[in-house]
């Protein structure tokens, strides 16, 4: 069609800009992870433990097995051990669904087409953290308080008493932590590639690293302090803290400063790395 | 009487560096509102000039602003009423055209529905109708050349910032997409700055012209006067030995560059043709050809560079 047929109309209403301004990015961003089958199947498949979670409640508190309540009775460790089957869901979780989400935009020449908008670099990156966040927090927390609420309506005398009271805010923080520090770790490793495949293998690979170096040298030494080394080690250290598992190896705010640390390091990277100009001098 | 047009975007002394590079060099200068083109070589300052509009890069010393705003104290309100069309690549994969170009109206404060309806409008618009819902993966170059002017324009800016929108286009899908630039601008009263460095295209779009060199600004003004017939110019060829033609019509105060085929005279004010003559008279040689020639942007190109320009 020649140009001089063609329209354009001009848009008036021009409101002010929005507080939530990220929500666009989070939202597409969810679309594009969620219209792959094999993620949704395995969104759902993380769901596994939380029903052998409930059944294994329910037998414990409906049926009088003296032995099984020993092993894993009803409280914080039955919480912490099943953040100990999410924690590995999680991760695999992320690698599929964060790897791509900045390495993507940077070889696409994406990124420009966000920040020459009226969005920040902090809009861009806080949209793009909301989509490993969600999708942790449904395979973390949301599972383990509900798990808390199956306890709760099988064993209420037991759950509503003043020793518990602290288990459900536990349970919640824990499932924050994990999902804050795999979303955040995800994403810095995201921002330092241009493809999603190095990023996801870096991102896993690290991980998976960490941990295994930390558990020989663990294994080797004997010392606590090289479960400072991995952020599962560390999660799984506060866990326990909030929790109430196995006496502590290690005060509590060592791995807190330390994930406290990596979370600082993750944004310190995001920052330098989510720019519309990439500076080289 | 004329009344004087502010100016959309202005600088004054504005020094941007990479590091020990300086990319601008203490430019001063003003945009109007209409089509104006940034001309200059690779490395001139073009691009960083643009994205110190875009409030990407903080200047070192002096002062930009678009529509009265600071775009390093209010990056988000400058960006909001303009629209930028980069040089390289920029989609979101696995998106098709409608839904990027409908984000990128989302992106810019417009309200979902109707962020939908605008996408699809100015992709009919830039001639995507029958395209909008394939992926842009799979467009061809001057169909994402196409895009990338659809998400600049798609929230209705008052100034569109065009890096090298002709870049990779065969000679029609460069015809067309200037075509479309030009009503844009003349049509949609939608005022634009013109990155290239094809003069080509400057000139079938743009009013007014800038040229950086060096990180400074070499040479701005309306196109019409930095190209119409100056101090007069001919284009003369000659019988015989032109050394002394040339040199006496140099002693009379002209200038004169070789040509291919002659040579391009640049007479003293107040001077005309019969001073070529007079002199061809006196030095023995016939003048075999006298044309008048007017300066072509590439003349004030080259000019702005410190290089002669060609002759006709």
């Amino acid at each position: 069609m020649p140009v001089y047929e063609q329209t354009y109309r001009h848009y008036e209403a021009r409101e002010a800009l929005r507080q939530t301004r990220f929500w666009p990015i989070t939202r597409e961003a969810l679309r594009l992870v969620l219209s792959r089958r094999a993620f949704v199947v395995l969104l759902m498949g993380a769901w596994l433990p939380f029903a052998g979670f409930s059944i294994y409640l329910y037998v414990l508190t409906q049926t009088q097995l003296g032995p099984m309540a020993q092993v894993l009775p009803v409280g914080g460790p039955l919480y912490l051990r099943f953040y100990a089957w999410q924690m590995p869901i999680a991760f695999v979780l992320t690698t599929f669904a964060a790897s791509g989400l900045v390495a993507n935009d940077r070889r696409t020449g994406a990124l420009v087409v966000y920040l020459s908008r009226p969005l920040t670099r902090r809009d861009y990156v806080v949209g793009k953290l909301a989509v490993p966040l969600l999708l942790t927090l449904f395979v973390t927390a949301v599972p383990a308080l509900l798990l808390y609420l199956v306890g709760l309506a099988l064993v209420p005398s037991l759950l509503l008493t003043r020793a518990h009271a602290w288990l459900a805010p536990s349970v919640a923080v824990q499932g924050l932590l994990v999902s804050v520090t795999i979303s955040l770790v995800a994403l810095a490793v995201s921002a330092l590639s241009k493809s999603a495949r190095a990023a996801g293998l870096a991102f896993f690979g690290l991980l998976m690293m960490l941990d295994v170096v930390q558990g020989v040298l663990q294994e080797i030494y004997d010392k606590p302090y090289f479960a400072l080394l991995s952020p599962q080690a560390n999660l799984r250290l506060l866990g326990e803290a909030m929790l109430g598992g196995p006496a502590p190896a290690l005060p509590w705010y060592l791995p807190a400063l330390v994930l406290a640390a990596t979370g600082a390091a993750c944004l310190l990277v995001l920052r330098r790395q989510v720019r519309a100009v990439e500076i080289v001098t | 009487m004329s009344i004087p047009v502010e100016p959309i975007v202005s600088f004054e002394g504005l020094v941007v560096s990479y590091g020990l590079v300086r990319a601008l060099d203490g430019v001063t200068g003003a945009f109007r509102p209409g089509a104006t083109g940034l001309l200059g070589p690779n490395g001139a300052g073009k691009s960083t000039f643009l994205k110190t509009l875009l409030g990407f890069l903080d200047p070192d010393a002096g002062r930009i602003a678009a529509f009265g705003l600071d775009p390093t104290r209010d990056p988000l309100e400058v960006r909001r009423r303009v629209g930028y069309m980069p040089e390289s690549d920029c989609h979101l994969p696995g998106m098709t055209a409608a839904s990027f170009v409908a984000f990128a109206a989302e992106l810019s404060g417009l309200p979902r529905a109707e962020a939908i309806s605008r996408a699809h409008e100015v992709l009919y618009y830039v001639g995507l109708e029958e395209a909008r819902y394939r992926t842009v993966d799979t467009y061809s170059t001057g169909m994402k050349q196409r895009v990338k002017l659809a998400q600049a324009l798609v929230h209705d800016p008052a100034l569109l910032l065009l890096d090298e929108p002709t870049n990779g286009l065969d000679p029609a899908g460069r015809e067309e997409m200037l075509a479309l630039i030009r009503d844009v601008a003349t049509r949609r009263d939608i005022s634009l700055i013109l990155c290239s460095h094809l003069l080509h295209d400057v000139e079938e779009v743009c009013g007014e012209v800038v040229v950086f060199n060096q990180g400074r600004v070499a040479r701005s003004g309306p196109l019409a006067e930095l190209t119409g017939p100056r101090r007069s110019v001919f284009e003369v060829r000659v019988k015989g030995d032109p050394t002394a033609f040339l040199t006496d019509l140099r002693d009379a105060g002209g200038e004169w560059h070789d040509g291919e085929d002659g040579h391009r005279v640049s007479l003293p004010e107040g001077q005309g043709p019969e001073l070529i003559f007079r002199t061809a008279l006196l030095c023995g040689v016939q003048v075999r050809s006298l044309r008048p020639s007017a300066q072509s942007l590439e003349d004030v190109f080259l000019d702005a560079l410190g290089h002669p320009p060609p002759a006709a």
